[in-house]
């Protein structure tokens, strides 16, 4: 019995290894590209923001506020929270979908027209923590559709995705708000 | 849900990489090519952008027809500046002008560099928008020095125009920087909000060509500034007022 209970164990184990080896890699590439691109000329601006700057803050934002809706969800979901209906999946999976788009955007700037810096605390962790999220992003993603995952596999996907988004914004949008002010 | 749901959502994110990737691509080159057109309103400045360093004495000649003045300026040691403002008073032990303010564009960069001296103190702004450095040095015997955060420049002073070499991080390009009056030149402005400073740099040139850009505090956040005509800047509803390299050449620390 146990030696069964094991060997499936390690089975559902072995079924994350692929995706947590291209989210890996995807974190990595994302990494050395911040390194060594150098900065570039950015021409995509978002409509009806000041600067390239207030629609990060703002983007963040809204992908940051969706990312409530997705704790909250799952939650649900996962029978924690006294919600139900036929909704909540569709809700979870939609809002999940918009804040990842908005995200796009934004780390597209960073990336491209900035690139990774390490000489500041706020910079470094908020590019660490952004190069981290898109691997944890695709590792999730690509685990979604396996059956016969270890059950904690989603839950901690989900709850490192949503601190790594929440610490984004800190880095970010927060630092932003706080030191120019809410202005669009 | 469909098994593949999850797969389509990174695969938009990818498409819409890639889409933004393209529309940056296209959209860089022009402001490049507006960036780094030539000088063509100063006969002066365009000759002695083109004009090739003293160092490359085998192209010196080629190009010696189209700035005969300028170059011929270079012979005496008693520099005849162009300009009332830096003909103040060529000291006869250093002739390196005691006020004076260059500017041009970066070679192979497009980004324009602003060099000015006051009395053996010499300041720098580098800028094309996107990236940038600030420069504090000194100026004697007709050779300016200066070093910033990851930059330096060594320049040459003389027949009307700074020339020599910028190095950025590991990136080292040429400049030829024509004598500039007001209201072109070097522009900086400060501003301290909550938690962070603010610091704008502006350079400007006869043609109209300008560059900037905005710094919010040390971690190389900012924005390249928009089209700037000498006056005051608003930028997220912070008033900026930019000035001279005489309000702040005792003050920078770069």
């Amino acid at each position: 019995m146990s030696h069964t209970h094991l060997t499936r164990h390690r089975s559902a184990v072995v079924l994350l290894l692929v995706p947590a080896l291209v989210g890996g890699a995807i974190s990595t590439a994302l990494g050395v590209y911040g390194e060594f691109h150098p900065p570039t000329r950015f021409g995509i601006s978002v409509a009806g923001f000041s600067g390239p700057l207030a629609m990060k803050a703002w983007l963040t934002t809204g992908a940051a506020l969706l990312a409530i809706v997705q704790v909250l969800t799952a939650m649900a979901m996962w029978g924690r929270l006294p919600l139900d209906g036929a909704w909540v999946a569709p809700v979870h999976r939609w809002s999940g979908r918009i804040a990842f788009l908005l995200t796009v955007p934004v780390a597209f700037h960073c990336l491209y027209a900035v690139g990774a810096r390490y000489d500041e605390p706020r910079v470094m962790i908020h590019s660490i923590l952004g190069c981290l999220f898109y691997g944890v992003f695709a590792t999730k993603m690509l685990s979604l559709p396996k059956r016969g995952l270890p059950g904690w596999t989603l839950p901690v996907l989900g709850g490192v995705l949503f601190t790594l988004l929440v610490g984004l914004w800190l880095t970010s949008s927060f630092w932003f708000f706080t030191t120019i002010g809410v202005v669009i | 849900m469909s098994r593949l749901g999850p797969v389509y959502t990174l695969a938009a994110g990818a498409l819409l990489t890639v889409a933004l990737g393209i529309a940056s691509a296209q959209a860089a080159p022009a402001i490049e090519q507006a960036t780094a057109s030539p000088i063509d309103t100063s006969s002066e400045a365009e000759a002695a952008e083109t004009a090739t360093p003293d160092e490359t004495p085998d192209e010196a000649p080629t190009e010696a027809p189209t700035e005969s003045p300028a170059a011929e300026a270079t012979e005496p040691p008693q520099e005849e500046t162009p300009t009332p403002e830096d003909s103040a008073a060529p000291e006869a032990v250093d002739p390196t002008p005691k006020k004076v303010d260059y500017a041009g564009v970066v070679q192979g960069n497009g980004g324009l560099v602003a060099i000015s001296i006051r009395d053996g103190k010499a300041v720098a702004y580098f800028c094309d928008g996107y990236i940038e450095a600030w420069l504090k040095g000194t100026a004697e015997n007709n050779t300016v020095t200066l070093k910033g955060k990851d930059a330096r420049i060594t320049a040459t002073l003389g027949g009307g125009k700074a020339e020599g070499r910028l190095q950025f991080k590991n990136k080292s390009w040429r400049f030829s920087a024509p004598v500039v009056k007001k209201p072109s030149g070097l522009y900086r402005a400060t501003a301290q909000v909550r938690g962070a400073r603010i610091v704008g740099g502006w350079i400007k040139l006869p043609s109209g060509q300008s560059v900037g850009r905005l710094a919010l505090g040390s971690g190389g956040a900012g924005e390249s500034a928009p089209a700037f005509d000498g006056g005051a800047v608003t930028w997220y509803g912070i008033q900026l007022q930019p000035q001279e390299p005489d309000a702040f050449i005792d003050t920078l620390n770069p």
